[in-house]
């Protein structure tokens, strides 16, 4: 059996004192299906790469202890001779495709392997059902959806029939059903093929109930290792049930809905005021949409959408992919125009893309916001700080905007486009690929731009951030409004609903419960 | 549905295509005959090319070559005089003499502005078969075609290719983001660096990721160290021989010159050979040409033959003769009907559904409102 053993790993990147990988032990077991957590930049992904030597082989650097599979020492093999043990799939699936079609691709390591034709063609028939996409042999990589296009980079990976799967964050540039899917084919893998999955992972809702084990990094070196409710109870980023489960002392901490369900109706009923509505006091329209239709290309994307957003309100969007929400914010911004209907703009919007590596041109995070201000012809310098220091991002002031962790550049995306002061902050999938500490500021951010009486719209799949932030869901699908009031009621009665609300309903978030328990215990 | 493979030619057949076409454009250089040539190419990409994203360039790499048709004729018109009869007079200037000293200006000829735009439309038929070739040949079942010891460098200009479109929507997305960043507002000044260089760092991360995932599928694993070698010094020594066979050139010795030539390129066939022996990559499914590429082949072939016999026979029914008088350019209706052999390929059936447009129905119709994910660890355990 081909095991994935860690002798004091240690590791820095060229040019860095820092140590990303901080004398490392790690034994995994063939067949193990083994979660990595842990913020960004504590050494996830240089854990994985060490698995198939791209680290230090691609990356250069110092590199002490050893990293071996099965037999094989990752000092002594380059990547590319380890092809047919490890497979890695990168994060952005987009950069992984080398052959216009996707049956191609998948044996594209194959014929650098140097298999016959005969044992190549089954790997791949084998390798297009275990990942269920044989209807998609002949596309093109680049006309398929986000999820689409994971699943045939794993089966890339996979043809070469590795016994150990290595893959980075494969989920957090998917939708939902797309990281659904992706995890849904990963756990098939494992218990079919008996693969061993070492998978990073930021949104540990849907990874973390699969592993068998989980493990969670702390500045490049292992913190907890072990049973994956036990071990996530304590991090920051565990999904929301499990942090519940946490704070009402319910052991062992649950992973899924499902579980913690069983602890409520185990334990004695919770004596927990409900939590009173809270009232929201909201200015003037800042901006609306008036029977707002938009279309690309030929097809009808928005219909008829009504929304108004008042001064102080945060908006969340929500709604499958597809169902028009980037296109609606990018309508309130001007960037698009509509077919019919208007769009009543009462005071400066500003929009930051889902991607926001696409505005740093700057060499800093600073000069990236100073930049902002210059183009809106403005220079106050007070306006860059409160800014950084809202996004947490003071400490990376200085850095190059590459250079940040995946949450760093989003929260940096934010601060470079609300630097300009534009009351209306129009938010496309900003938690995408972000991790807890990132969230949270994030979070502290909207909920201070709108007590200074500015709006938020936020599109985001991330229900448990539109349940921290949000005062008002509005759920677009098929092209129109399909509910809209506020964010408790319209995410009660639908299966948008966050995890903590299908545990106790009416509780929102871990934090309305905690308050609950405090006031709770401070009444007896 | 999308398991039904799209029946396409193979791409010796389209290279068969592209070449003859060159030839043939080269043969005719006739602006009636080129204006055939760019109809055939535009037929051939909207029959075989689908939503390729070269096919959606074809149009602009067209415009593009007709805006060097101008630019050239503008610049021949203004500097080119040869004493014929005049379209129009311009005042005219001689540039300094550290400039060359030339006249520019002054009469503008027919016989020059028409000469100038039968040179340039030549390279808009060139730019034009090659543009439609680009659009629905498969380039690796070309990389796959040429001998082994071509494909590595062979795969890098394919993926350099895929990149092109890529750095297209980049571009376009930069370009938006920019114009949000400042609500709506577009600042000129600066604009090119703020556009360039997310576009740059990007496509530099992505040829990174890209480089890191090739390298974990094993591209360019160590092969046979000593056919290697054999290969390596046979394309030291075809070197050597070339750069002596120069110097015999260079020195009149031509039968020298010659051998040592023949020499050299007997050295480079043996170390393509070698070098292919050394390589351990095979292949997966590869295509052979079916009885239609033969069929195309063949008249594609017949094309070229039958204008170069035509332009040995009677040239002036291929060129057009610009000395005075002027006359409209000839056609020949055999030279019409060699050109239409080139149209071939439209001919064979599309079957199949084009790999690059995203099928309009969604593959799984999803319930009404997206569920948030709720994992059932018995459901997949």
């Amino acid at each position: 059996m081909t095991d994935l053993v860690y002798e004091a790993a240690r590791f820095s990147y060229p040019e860095s004192d820092a140590a990303a990988l901080d004398c490392v032990d790690l034994r995994i077991g063939a067949g193990e299906l083994v979660l990595v957590a842990g913020g960004s930049g504590t050494g996830k992904s240089t854990l994985l790469r060490a698995a198939c030597g791209l680290v230090p082989h691609a990356s250069g650097g110092r590199f002490g202890g050893d990293v071996r599979v099965g037999c094989r020492s990752t000092r002594d093999v380059m990547p590319r001779d380890l092809a047919g043990t490890v497979g890695f799939v990168h994060q952005d699936p987009e950069a992984a495709f080398v052959v216009d079609r996707v049956e191609n691709d998948i044996a594209f390591v194959l014929e650098n392997l140097g298999l016959d034709a005969a044992s190549m063609r089954r790997r791949v028939e084998e390798v297009l059902d275990a990942l269920d996409i044989a209807a998609l042999r002949n596309r093109a990589p680049s006309s398929l959806s986000g999820g689409e296009r994971q699943r045939c980079a794993i089966a890339a990976a996979l043809s070469a029939g590795p016994a150990v799967l290595v893959l980075d964050e494969p989920t957090s540039q998917l939708d939902p059903q797309g990281a659904e899917d992706v995890l849904a084919a990963l756990s098939r893998l494992n218990h079919d093929l008996g693969t061993t999955v070492l998978l990073a992972e930021h949104r540990l809702d849907r990874a973390a109930p699969l592993a068998d084990r989980a493990l969670v990094m702390e500045s490049g070196s292992i913190a907890a290792d072990g049973e994956p409710g036990a071990v996530l109870a304590g991090y920051a980023g565990a999904p929301a049930v499990t942090r519940l489960g946490q704070l009402l002392g319910w052991t062992p901490p649950p992973l899924t809905v499902k579980a913690a369900r069983a602890h409520v109706a185990a334990a004695d009923p919770l004596a927990l005021a409900t939590p009173a509505p809270v009232p929201h006091q909201h200015g003037d329209v800042a901006i609306a949409a008036r029977r707002l239709g938009a279309r690309a290309g030929q097809t009808v994307v928005l219909d008829d959408v009504d929304l108004e957003v008042r001064e102080g309100e945060v908006v969340a969007l929500l709604g499958r992919n597809g169902s028009g929400k980037t296109t609606l914010l990018r309508t309130l911004a001007g960037l698009a125009g509509p077919s019919h209907g208007k769009v009543e703009r009462h005071a400066r919007t500003a929009y930051v893309p889902q991607d926001p590596d696409l505005i740093f041109s700057a060499p800093t995070v600073r000069a990236e916001l100073e930049a902002t201000l210059r183009l809106l012809g403005r220079r106050d310098a007070d306006a860059v700080d409160s800014w950084l220091a809202r996004l947490g991002l003071t400490s990376a002031a200085q850095r190059h905007p590459r250079s940040l962790s995946g949450g760093e550049r989003q929260r940096a995306g934010v601060a470079a486009v609300a630097v300009g002061g534009a009351p209306v902050l129009l938010l496309d999938e900003p938690t995408r690929g972000m991790d807890a500490p990132s969230r949270d500021a994030l979070a502290a951010c909207i909920g201070d731009h709108s007590a200074s009486g500015g709006s938020v719209v936020l599109a985001t799949h991330d229900v448990e951030l539109a349940a921290r932030v949000a005062h008002t869901a509005v759920v677009i699908g098929g092209g129109d409004v399909v509910a809209n009031g506020t964010a408790r009621d319209v995410l009660s009665g639908s299966l948008f609903a966050p995890q903590v609300l299908r545990v106790l309903p009416p509780f929102l978030t871990v934090d309305e419960v905690a308050g609950a328990v405090t006031t709770a215990e401070a009444g007896t | 549905m999308g398991a039904v493979r799209r029946e396409r030619l193979h791409a010796l057949t389209w290279a068969t295509w592209a070449l003859a076409a060159l030839v043939c454009v080269q043969l005719a250089p006739n602006p009636l005959y080129v204006v055939i040539v760019v109809a055939i190419s535009f037929l051939i990409v909207e029959v075989h090319g689908g939503r390729s994203p070269l096919a959606r360039a074809f149009p602009y790499l067209v415009l593009l070559s007709l805006g060097f048709v101008v630019v050239k004729v503008v610049i021949n018109g203004l500097t080119v005089h040869a004493d014929g009869a005049g379209l129009f007079v311009l005042p005219s200037f001689t540039v300094p003499s550290w400039l060359g000293g030339y006249p520019v200006g002054g009469p503008v000829e027919t016989a020059v502005v028409l000469r100038a735009a039968t040179e340039g439309f030549v390279v808009v038929g060139v730019v034009a078969a090659f543009a439609a070739f680009n659009a629905v040949v498969s380039h690796y079942e070309l990389v796959q075609m040429a001998p082994r010891a071509f494909h590595e460098p062979g795969l890098v200009v394919v993926v350099a290719l895929a990149f092109v479109p890529s750095v297209v929507g980049a571009a376009l997305a930069v370009r938006e983001a920019d114009r949000a960043r400042t609500g709506g507002v577009v600042v000129r000044r600066g604009r090119l660096v703020r556009l360039a260089v997310p576009v740059l760092e990007r496509g530099m991360e992505k040829a990174l990721a890209l480089a890191e995932s090739m390298d974990a599928r094993g591209f360019g694993r160590a092969s046979a160290g000593s056919a290697e070698r054999v290969a390596a010094w046979c394309g030291v020594a075809a070197l050597g021989a070339l750069a002596a066979a120069f110097l015999a050139l260079l020195g009149q010795a031509r039968t020298v010159g010659f051998a040592l030539g023949g020499v050299a390129a007997v050295l480079l066939a043996s170390a393509i050979v070698a070098a292919s022996r050394a390589s351990t990559r095979t292949r997966y499914r590869p295509r052979r040409p079916r009885t239609a590429d033969w069929l195309v082949i063949a008249a594609c072939l017949a094309a070229p033959a039958l204008l170069a016999y035509l332009r040995a026979t009677t040239p002036a029914l291929l060129l057009w003769d610009l000395s005075p008088p002027l006359r409209a350019p000839a056609f020949a209706p055999l030279a019409a009907v060699a050109f239409a052999l080139l149209l071939a390929p439209v001919a064979v059936p599309v079957s199949g559904p084009d790999p690059w447009s995203v099928p309009a129905v969604p593959a799984r119709p999803g319930p009404e409102p997206e569920p948030e994910p709720e994992p059932e660890p018995e459901a997949v355990r």
